[in-house]
């Protein structure tokens, strides 16, 4: 075939999301270094990310429950090659760790990095803790990772 | 409802980079063999639908720039999105449309060019309030998923390892897939790179630009047009809660795969899979992720998906052959790959799979997986 | 609460082989193709693969235009207008900008292509239609 032509386009897209209530209450919380969950009324699960309602047994969730910053490592891996990072479009540098933790008092999990990267250093089971930045501002990277303790 | 049965289909030749033509061009390339498949023209067709994840190449609607390449132009058409599923959701519809007796015919295309956009953006807009900061693409979710996996099912590196190795040697047999590793060997596949532990590169399916179409007909017409059709017998599709942490043990439990499973055995009278289904084509993004659908599927107990690998009961000359065609471990154009699984078990049953056929293969399964939120299953079979 | 943000994304198109044909002629002859439907007879303008109505494969792309006829516009707040063109030889129309301050823009208007001084294969090699004549003319 004679020449091939590729039409290059960089895209610039914006939003502005809405959190709603549930959301909004969550990250004011994260601005005092709390963590609340909303619980269901009717299986009892507590829900990270809080929602207006659960899936499962389809009721509203106004129940809220306080959640530690502390919790059980229940799933990891040692990411080794770049992911493009979803607020900038950049790459995030790489290794770094990663892992599923149920905070204590909650039933769902959260994903978070890990402040460890040697998959040597890693299990199931692990008990790990949040920390914070220094300047909270009400979102999720307030929590900048988990470290593992002794 | 109405019998409806497949009746033909066509692929492109999948790659990493098809810039030698534009997204509608390859949609048209599949659409056209297929309909060729069928002994088809345009002009028959009823309707069509397609499939694609518009985000991957930035474009929208793309159901609006490429139907016209599925001859859609003067005929309903419409696009379905539902991750990896959105191939086998979207041939589900085709056959709820046939079944229904709105359409007699209805032409399915799904179509995917990684190489034109970024895939890992569809992955990484998460919840804007929630893991967007940490999200890590779909390599992320499923490293995270197989840690628990491994642990509590006791599968080995060495045992998905093989699942890679058996789908790229199936693949050299698809003159369609992707990948051609013929000579690939376990011990490749433990040394090539870390992706993200315990992922190797080997163990992960690639970016693929392809297109795949496969032509749906009511029973009449499929008995007039096709000596051997390829009868839908059931479909189920399941959804589950979005957000990574709110199911535990996602690969493990895979409560959408097993439910969906669990339908279409029901309504098919489909007891004991692994003896019963001739062959299967499922959608396994990773190696780790076909040794969890063995168990989620029935094909053994769980715990036992190792052991299934090991002594070759899914290979080619196995019990239950999986994924003659390579899988999406060799081929993955996403909007097309839930597709490529209808389009693969409907030649099984055609008796026209080539040098990938399953010798008399009766009774077929294909599935869909989409980012742990969505699950299909199709039981395809030579009697309707 | 409202949470803002932004990505920038890169993109590449493969224009494939009936519009890479257009869009080299374009940028090296300054010439504008078509394509002629087997089936319908129509010329497709700019030049494609396929003919969308009746699916078949279109034949070898002739020239169309230079000149052509404004089927429609819009003027856009800044002064800014777009229209449909039909080159002539082609019977389908191409949306394009059409060029020059202050015109009275009519649905008949005959135009001619306006040609970037360095081009790129980019449909932007026409920079936008200009009138052949001035407006009021008679034409």
């Amino acid at each position: 075939m004679s020449e091939r032509i590729v039409a290059l386009h960089t895209m610039d897209l914006t939003w502005r999301y809405a959190s709603g209530e549930a959301m909004e209450r969550f990250c004011a919380a994260l601005c005092e270094r709390r963590i609340e969950a909303l619980q269901c009324d009717g299986c009892g699960r507590r829900y990270l990310p809080p929602r207006p309602m659960c899936g499962n047994c389809r009721l509203r969730l106004s129940r809220w429950v306080p959640v530690a910053d502390e919790g059980t490592l229940v799933a990891w891996t040692v990411v080794h090659v770049p992911i493009l990072d979803g607020r900038t479009g950049e790459l995030r540098p790489a290794p770094y760790g990663m892992g599923l933790i149920r905070l204590d008092g909650a039933d769902t999990t959260l994903n978070h990095f890990l402040a460890e990267a040697n998959p040597a250093r890693l299990a199931l089971g692990l008990r790990v803790r949040a920390v914070w930045r220094p300047d909270l501002r009400g979102a999720m990277d307030d929590i900048l990772h988990f470290e593992v303790l002794p | 409802m109405r019998q409806v049965a497949v009746i033909g289909s066509g692929q492109t030749r999948h790659a990493r980079c098809r810039d030698d033509v534009s997204q509608a061009e390859l949609v048209r390339e599949a659409a056209a063999a297929a309909l060729a498949d069928a002994g088809l023209r345009p002009a028959d067709v009823d309707a069509v639908l397609l499939s694609n994840m518009e985000l991957f190449e930035g474009r929208a609607f793309p159901e609006l720039w490429v139907g016209e390449g599925a001859f859609a132009c003067g005929k309903p058409c419409m696009k379905i999105a539902t991750g990896g599923t959105s191939g086998t959701s979207t041939c589900i519809a085709a056959f709820h449309q046939v079944a229904s007796g709105m359409f007699d015919t209805v032409l399915v295309v799904g179509f995917e060019k990684h190489s034109e956009g970024h895939t890992q953006t569809g992955m990484a807009l998460t919840d804007p309030f929630w893991d967007r900061a940490v999200a890590s693409g779909a390599l992320g979710n499923f490293a995270l998923s197989i840690s628990e996996y491994m642990a509590e099912r006791g599968v080995t590196e060495r045992q998905a390892a093989l699942v890679a190795v058996k789908a790229r040697r199936n693949a050299a047999q698809n003159p369609h897939a992707h990948l051609q590793m013929p000579e690939l060997t376990v011990d490749e596949v433990l040394a090539s790179r870390m992706l993200a532990h315990p992922v190797r590169l080997l163990d992960m399916c690639p970016q693929s630009d392809g297109a795949c179409a496969i032509v749906v007909a009511s029973g009449d017409r499929a008995r007039r047009l096709c000596p051997r059709p390829a009868w839908v017998r059931a479909t189920a599709t399941r959804h589950e809660q979005p957000t990574l942490g709110d199911i535990d043990r996602r690969l493990c439990s895979m409560r959408t795969l097993r439910d969906a499973a669990h339908a279409v055995y029901a309504a098919a009278g489909i007891t004991e899979p692994l003896a019963e289904l001739d062959v299967a084509e499922i959608y396994e993004p990773v190696t780790y992720a076909e040794l969890a659908w063995y168990e989620a599927l029935g094909f053994c107990r769980d715990g036992e998906a190792g052991r299934l690998i090991e002594d070759g009961v899914t290979t080619m000359d196995g019990t239950l052959p999986v994924n003659p065609s390579g899988g999406v471990l060799s081929s993955n154009p996403v909007g097309a790959s839930g597709v490529i699984r209808v389009a693969e078990a409907a030649l099984q049953i055609h008796g026209r799979g080539g040098s990938r056929q399953v010798e008399g293969a009766r009774l077929a399964l294909a599935t869909g997986y989409g980012v742990y939120a969505w699950a299909d299953a199709i039981v395809l079979g030579a009697e309707s | 609460m409202i949470r803002e943000g932004s990505i920038h994304l890169p993109f590449a198109y493969a224009a494939g082989p009936a519009a890479s044909r257009f869009l080299v002629s374009l940028r090296d002859e300054g010439r504008i193709l078509g394509s002629p439907c087997p089936a319908c007879r129509r010329v497709l303008c700019p030049a494609r693969s396929f003919c969308p109505r009746c699916g078949d494969e279109t034949g070898e792309p002739i020239s169309v235009g230079p000149a052509g006829t404004v089927v429609s516009f819009t003027a856009q707040a800044g002064g800014v207008v777009f229209g449909l063109v039909r080159l002539d030889g082609a019977d389908t129309a191409m949306l394009h900008r059409l060029l020059g301050d202050g015109m009275r823009w009519t649905i008949g208007a005959r135009v001619r292509p306006r040609l970037a001084a360095r081009r790129q294969a980019s449909i932007t090699d026409i920079e936008g239609f200009e009138p052949l004549q001035e407006p009021g003319d008679g034409t």
